[in-house]
C-alpha cells in the first residue's frame, strides 16, 4: 500500500542507488603496478563483497608479475595473467576499510639474460598471493548502512593502504623469468580521491592519485645469485569522468621512480619512467562491472628504459546481503 | 452588498484624517480633482473613480505583497516551523499574524481573487485554465485567465499615483491583453506559466516545451544570465524600486515568488543544510510543529492533529533508507523556504538602505495549501507517452544527489504536505482546511496592533483589494472603462489592523469556495464541505472548526438542520456567482487510484508494532 503513494519509482530508486554502488568502489585493490585502474578506492557499504577477475596481456622488457619492474634491456617478454581474489568491505574505528586477497595466475615467456647469455624462457602457474588492507583516513565516515550510502560523496578522501605479497608463488631457482618472486615485498600508499563537481551518476568527475612506495626483500635464489632492489616510488594518476550513469572513462598515468636492482652487488639502472593510458568502464548491472584499459610507457627508446604496454580487461562481481535480499523481495524491480 | 460595505469603509476612513492623515488627504484631494474634471466636461468619458495628484505629501505607504507559491500554513518559523525563516519571522514580530486566513485551494484562482477582489467564477478563474471542464468551455467566468469584466488592484493603485511592480509567477493569462503589463503593472518580470524550472525556460510537456516570461510587457526570448528564479525576481524588483526612487510616489510591489513550488530547484549551497533532520518522519515533525504552534499561540492548546492521510504509512514502519530518501525531499523543501526567506531579507535590507522600509506595508502569505499531489507523475507518469519522452529528455535527473539541479523534478509528496499544513487535513487542490487555510503576516506603518500579536479574525484573500485600495487612497469603482464591475468579495482589514475590530467578519458572514468540483462553505465556526471520494465522501460533510480544526468528525448526520442551512448558503453562492460545477475533474478517478479509506486509529494494526518478547532470564534454557 505504501508504494501507492511513496511510489514504486521512489522505492525502486532507493534500491537502485544502493545496489549500483556495491560494485563500483569495493573492488579489487590490485597490486599489479602496470595496471592500477581508476576508481579503485571509492568506498561503499560496509559488509559488501566482491570477486574481481582481471586479465592483462602485457609486453615489454620486464616481467610484469614483478612489481620491481627490473628491466632487461632489449628483452621481449610477453605475459598473459589474471588476478582473481576476494574483497570485503568493513568498518575500522568508524572509517571505511577493505581487505583483499588476490592471486595472480598466468603465463609468461620471453628473452632473458642469464650468465651473459640471452635465452628464451617460459613460466606458467600461480604467482605470489597478495594481501591488501585499505583504511580511509580523510573523508566521509564508513558507510555502515544504506542511509550512509545514500549520502556518500567522497569529497576529498585519503586512504592508507598496505600491501604484502607472500612469496609462495611458483618459482624456479634456475630461471630468471618466474611468476613468483621468491621474496617478500609490499607497498605503502595513500590513495586519494578528489571529487570534482556533483556526485551524480552520469556526471561524476574525479581526480585520483595513488602515491606509494614499494619495498622489496632480497631474492637469494635468483639463478644462483642475490637480487636486491631499492625502494621504488610510484604515483598513479587518473582523471575520471562518467559518460552516462553506467559508462565512464579515465585518462591514466603512472610514474615510476627508483627501484634500482642489483644482482650480487652489480647495480642496474634506476627507473624513471612514465606510462600513459586510458580506461573505459561499464556497469553491466547492479552486480557486475566491466573495465577495459590500455597503458604504455612513453619516451622509452633508451636502452635501459622501461618498455611495457598492456591491455587489461576486468570483470568484478559485487554483492551485499541487504541489497540482494531487497532485490529478491521486489522481484528484480 | 459587500461592495457597499467596502465603500462605506473607505468613507469612514476618509473622515478619520487624524488617524490616517495620508489616506484622508488623498481622498479630499480626489474630490477637488473630480470637480475639476467635471468642469472640463470629461467626466462622462472618464472612469467613475477618483485620481489624486502624483506627488504624495505626506507619503502614502508603499505596499509589498510577498506570495509564497504552495507555501504551507506551518512553514514559517513564526507559525511553528523548524525551518529557519528569520526575515519572514521578523516581519511577523513587527506586525500581526493571522491564523484564520483563507485563500483558494489552488494558485491561479487565489491570484485572481487577490488582484481582482472578485470571486473566481466571475473573474475568469472559475476553474484553472489547465483543468477547464468541457461544460465550462466558453462560459463567462471560466475563461482561464483574468477576464476583462474585472479590473485589477494594480490598475486602480496606478490610477491613483502608485508605481506598480510585479515579479514572479503570473498564471492568469498569456495573451498580450492578459499579461501583467496589460493588467496594471507598470514594470514586471513575470513567469506566465503556473510552474517552471527555476534555472531556465524548460517547461513540462512536449506540447508546451518552453515556459513564457515577460519583462515590462515584452515576451522574453531568453532569460538573463545567472538566472535563478528567486534571486532574479528579487534583483529585478530592487531595480524597479531604485529606478523610480525619489520621485515621491509610493509603490505597490506584487512579489509572486515561485518558491517553494516544486520542482525544488535550489543552488547547491542551500541543499544540504538539514541533512538527516527529517529522517524521523512526517508524524514526528508534524507533532513538533503542532507543539510549537501551541507554544506560540497560533493554535489553541488541546488541538488534535488531523488524521494522517489513510494511504500514508506510519514512518516508523519504513526502513531508515526509505525515510532518508523521502526525508531528503523535505530537506530540499526546507532549503527552498530558507532561500526564499534569504531573498525576502535582501529586499527588506534594501528598503532599509534606501529609507523606505518604515513606510512599507508587507503582506505575506501562501497562495493555497501545500502541494501533495505528484504533478510530475500526472504529466509524465506513463511510460511510452509523449510527455514521458519529453521528461526523459529534460526532466530525468532523478538521482538524489541531482535533486535541485536543472532537469531534476522533486516534490515532497502528501506526507510532507501534511506537515506543511499542520494541524490541518489534506492539502492543495482540496477544500479541507489544509487546502485553503494559510498563514498571513501583515506588518508596516498601517498596523496599530501590538507588534508580534496574533489575531484569529476570519480573513480572506479577497479582503486584500479593499484594504489596499483604502490604504492607497483609491476607491473601487462601479464601472471601469465603460464596463460595470462585479462587487468586491472581501472586506477591508483596516479596522482590524488598527485594533478597532477583531475580525472583518461577523459570525453571519459567509465564505464559499469551489474548484475542480470540490465545494465548501464557512459561516461562523461551521464548515460545509463536498469533496470527491476518497478525500471526501462524494457528499456533503459538516464540521465544527472551533472544536475540530482537523475536520476529523463529520457532523452532518448529527446536525441535519445545520446541514440544510449550510447547503442553502451554498445554493445561494452558486446562484450569485455563476458557479458551474465541472463535468470533469482532476480528482474524478481518485477513488480508484487510492487504497480504500480506513480510519487512522493509532497503533492499528498491532502486528507491526509488537516488539520482541524477552522471557525472564531465570526461565531461559538451552535445549535438552
Amino acid at each position: 500500500m505504501f508504494e501507492k503513494i511513496i511510489s514504486r519509482r521512489s522505492v525502486a530508486r532507493v534500491y537502485l542507488v544502493l545496489a549500483s554502488v556495491i560494485t563500483l568502489g569495493v573492488l579489487c585493490p590490485l597490486t599489479t603496478p602496470a595496471q592500477v585502474p581508476a576508481r579503485l578506492y571509492w568506498k561503499t557499504l560496509s559488509g559488501g563483497n566482491a570477486v574481481p577477475l582481471m586479465v592483462t596481456a602485457a609486453n615489454g622488457n620486464t616481467n610484469p608479475f614483478d612489481p620491481a619492474l627490473v628491466v632487461t634491456p632489449g628483452a621481449n617478454v610477453d605475459a598473459t595473467m589474471a588476478l582473481v581474489g576476494y574483497v570485503r568491505t568493513f568498518s575500522l574505528f568508524g572509517r571505511g576499510a577493505t581487505a583483499a586477497a588476490l592471486v595472480p595466475v598466468g603465463r609468461i615467456s620471453g628473452e632473458v639474460d642469464v650468465a651473459g647469455q640471452r635465452i628464451n624462457q617460459t613460466a606458467r602457474g600461480f604467482g605470489d598471493p597478495t594481501l591488501e588492507v585499505c583504511v580511509n583516513i580523510i573523508g566521509p565516515p564508513a558507510q555502515m548502512n544504506l542511509v550512509d550510502v545514500l549520502r556518500y560523496e567522497p569529497g576529498f578522501s585519503l586512504d592508507l593502504i598496505a600491501d604484502l605479497a607472500v612469496p609462495i608463488g611458483e618459482y624456479d631457482t634456475s630461471r630468471a623469468l618466474n611468476l613468483g618472486q621468491n621474496r617478500w615485498y609490499g607497498r605503502l600508499g595513500t590513495p586519494i580521491v578528489w571529487q570534482i563537481g556533483p556526485w551524480v551518476p552520469g556526471r561524476r568527475t574525479t581526480l585520483e592519485f595513488l602515491p606509494g612506495v614499494w619495498l622489496f626483500g632480497d631474492n637469494n635464489e635468483y639463478v644462483g645469485q642475490t637480487l636486491s632492489t631499492d625502494p621504488m616510488f610510484q604515483v598513479d594518476a587518473h582523471l575520471t569522468r562518467d559518460f552516462t550513469e553506467r559508462l565512464w572513462g579515465a585518462l591514466d598515468g603512472v610514474w615510476y621512480k627508483g627501484g634500482k636492482a642489483s644482482v650480487d652487488g652489480v647495480e642496474g639502472e634506476e627507473l624513471n619512467n612514465v606510462a600513459l593510458g586510458f580506461t573505459l568502464g561499464y556497469q553491466i548491472n547492479d552486480n557486475l562491472g566491466l573495465t577495459f584499459g590500455y597503458k604504455s610507457t612513453i619516451k622509452d627508446s633508451e636502452p635501459g628504459a622501461l618498455q611495457m604496454d598492456g591491455f587489461m580487461v576486468s570483470l568484478v562481481a559485487g554483492w551485499h546481503p541487504i541489497v540482494e535480499g531487497a532485490r529478491r523481495l521486489k522481484g528484480e524491480e | 452588498m459587500q461592495n457597499m460595505e467596502s465603500s462605506r469603509g473607505c468613507l469612514e476612513v476618509a473622515t478619520e484624517s487624524g488617524v490616517r492623515p495620508s489616506t484622508g488627504r488623498a481622498v479630499r484631494r480626489s474630490g477637488i480633482l473630480n470637480r475639476l474634471l467635471t468642469a472640463l466636461g470629461v467626466i462622462g468619458i472618464a472612469t467613475s473613480f477618483v485620481v489624486p495628484a502624483a506627488a504624495d505629501t505626506p507619503r502614502r505607504p508603499n505596499i509589498v505583497i510577498i506570495l509564497g507559491d504552495d507555501m504551507g500554513y506551518a512553514d514559517m518559523g513564526s507559525f511553528g516551523s523548524e525551518i529557519k525563516t528569520p526575515n519572514l519571522d521578523a516581519l511577523a514580530n513587527e506586525g500581526v499574524r493571522f491564523t484564520d486566513f483563507y485563500t483558494h485551494a489552488s494558485c491561479s484562482p487565489t491570484r485572481s481573487i487577490l488582484l481582482s477582489g472578485v470571486d473566481t467564477h466571475l473573474n475568469g478563474l472559475g476553474n484553472m485554465d489547465e483543468w477547464t471542464a468541457p461544460n465550462q468551455v466558453g462560459l463567462d467566468g471560466y475563461e482561464g485567465y483574468l477576464n476583462n469584466r474585472v479590473t485589477t488592484l494594480p490598475q486602480l493603485l496606478k490610477d491613483v499615483g502608485y508605481h506598480t511592480y510585479m515579479v514572479g509567477k503570473w498564471h492568469m493569462g498569456k495573451a498580450p491583453d492578459q499579461i501583467p503589463a496589460a493588467r496594471g503593472f507598470e514594470r514586471d518580470f513575470s513567469l506566465l506559466d503556473g510552474a517552471a524550472s527555476y534555472w531556465d525556460m524548460t517547461n513540462f510537456t512536449a506540447a508546451a516545451p518552453q515556459t513564457v516570461f515577460t519583462e515590462d510587457g515584452r515576451y522574453l526570448t531568453r532569460l538573463p544570465d545567472d538566472y535563478y528564479a528567486t534571486k532574479t525576481y528579487t534583483d529585478k524588483l530592487i531595480g524597479f524600486i531604485d529606478a523610480n526612487h525619489g520621485d515621491g510616489k509610493p509603490f505597490f510591489a506584487y512579489v509572486a515568488h515561485q518558491a517553494p513550488h516544486d520542482p525544488y530547484h535550489l543552488p547547491r549551497d542551500w541543499r544540504n543544510r538539514h541533512v538527516g533532520e527529517y529522517d524521523r518522519g512526517w508524524d514526528a515533525v508534524r507533532q513538533a510543529r503542532l507543539n510549537r504552534q501551541i507554544e506560540l499561540g497560533i493554535t489553541p492548546a488541546g488541538t488534535e492533529l488531523a488524521e494522517r492521510m489513510w494511504f500514508l504509512p506510519d514512518p516508523v514502519l519504513l526502513a531508515p533508507a526509505t525515510r532518508a530518501f523521502l526525508g531528503k525531499k523535505m530537506e530540499l523543501y526546507a532549503g527552498m523556504m530558507e532561500n526564499l526567506d534569504f531573498h525576502v531579507g535582501r529586499l527588506i535590507d534594501h528598503l532599509k538602505e534606501i529609507g523606505e522600509y518604515e513606510n512599507t506595508i508587507f503582506i505575506v502569505f501562501g497562495d493555497n495549501g501545500a502541494e501533495g499531489t505528484d504533478l510530475f507523475k500526472m504529466i509524465a507518469g506513463t511510460a511510452g507517452s509523449r510527455d514521458f519522452l519529453f521528461a526523459a529528455a529534460n526532466w530525468s535527473q532523478t538521482h538524489p544527489n541531482a535533486w535541485g539541479d536543472p532537469g531534476s523534478y522533486v516534490a515532497y509528496g502528501p506526507m510532507w504536505a501534511q506537515v506543511s499544513m499542520t494541524p490541518f487535513s489534506q492539502y492543495k487542490g482540496w477544500l479541507a482546511e489544509g487546502g485553503i487555510r494559510n498563514a498571513l503576516v501583515v506588518s508596516g506603518p498601517a498596523v496599530k496592533r501590538q507588534k508580534g500579536s496574533i489575531n484569529k479574525g476570519l480573513m480572506h484573500v479577497a479582503d486584500i483589494m479593499p484594504t489596499l485600495l483604502e490604504w492607497g487612497g483609491a476607491q473601487y469603482p462601479k464601472t471601469y472603462q465603460g464596463r460595470e464591475l462585479p462587487s468586491l468579495l472581501g472586506k477591508s482589514w483596516v479596522p482590524v489592523l488598527e485594533g478597532k475590530a477583531e475580525s472583518p467578519r461577523t459570525a453571519d458572514d459567509v465564505l464559499a469556495w469551489e474548484v475542480f468540483g470540490n465545494r465548501a462553505v464557512r459561516r461562523g465556526d461551521w464548515k460545509l464541505r463536498w469533496e470527491y471520494k476518497s478525500f471526501g465522501k462524494g457528499d456533503w460533510e459538516l464540521f465544527n472548526l472551533a472544536t475540530d480544526p482537523g475536520e476529523r468528525k463529520d457532523l452532518a448526520a448529527e446536525h441535519p438542520d445545520k446541514l440544510r442551512e449550510m447547503v442553502a448558503l451554498w445554493d445561494e453562492y452558486v446562484r450569485t456567482n455563476h458557479v458551474v460545477l465541472p463535468s470533469r475533474s482532476p480528482f474524478e478517478v481518485m477513488e480508484d487510484q487510492l487504497p480504500p479509506r480506513v480510519p487512522d486509529d493509532r497503533g492499528y494494526p498491532p502486528l507491526t508494532g509488537k516488539t520482541q518478547f524477552i522471557p525472564p532470564k531465570d526461565m531461559m534454557a538451552d535445549p535438552k
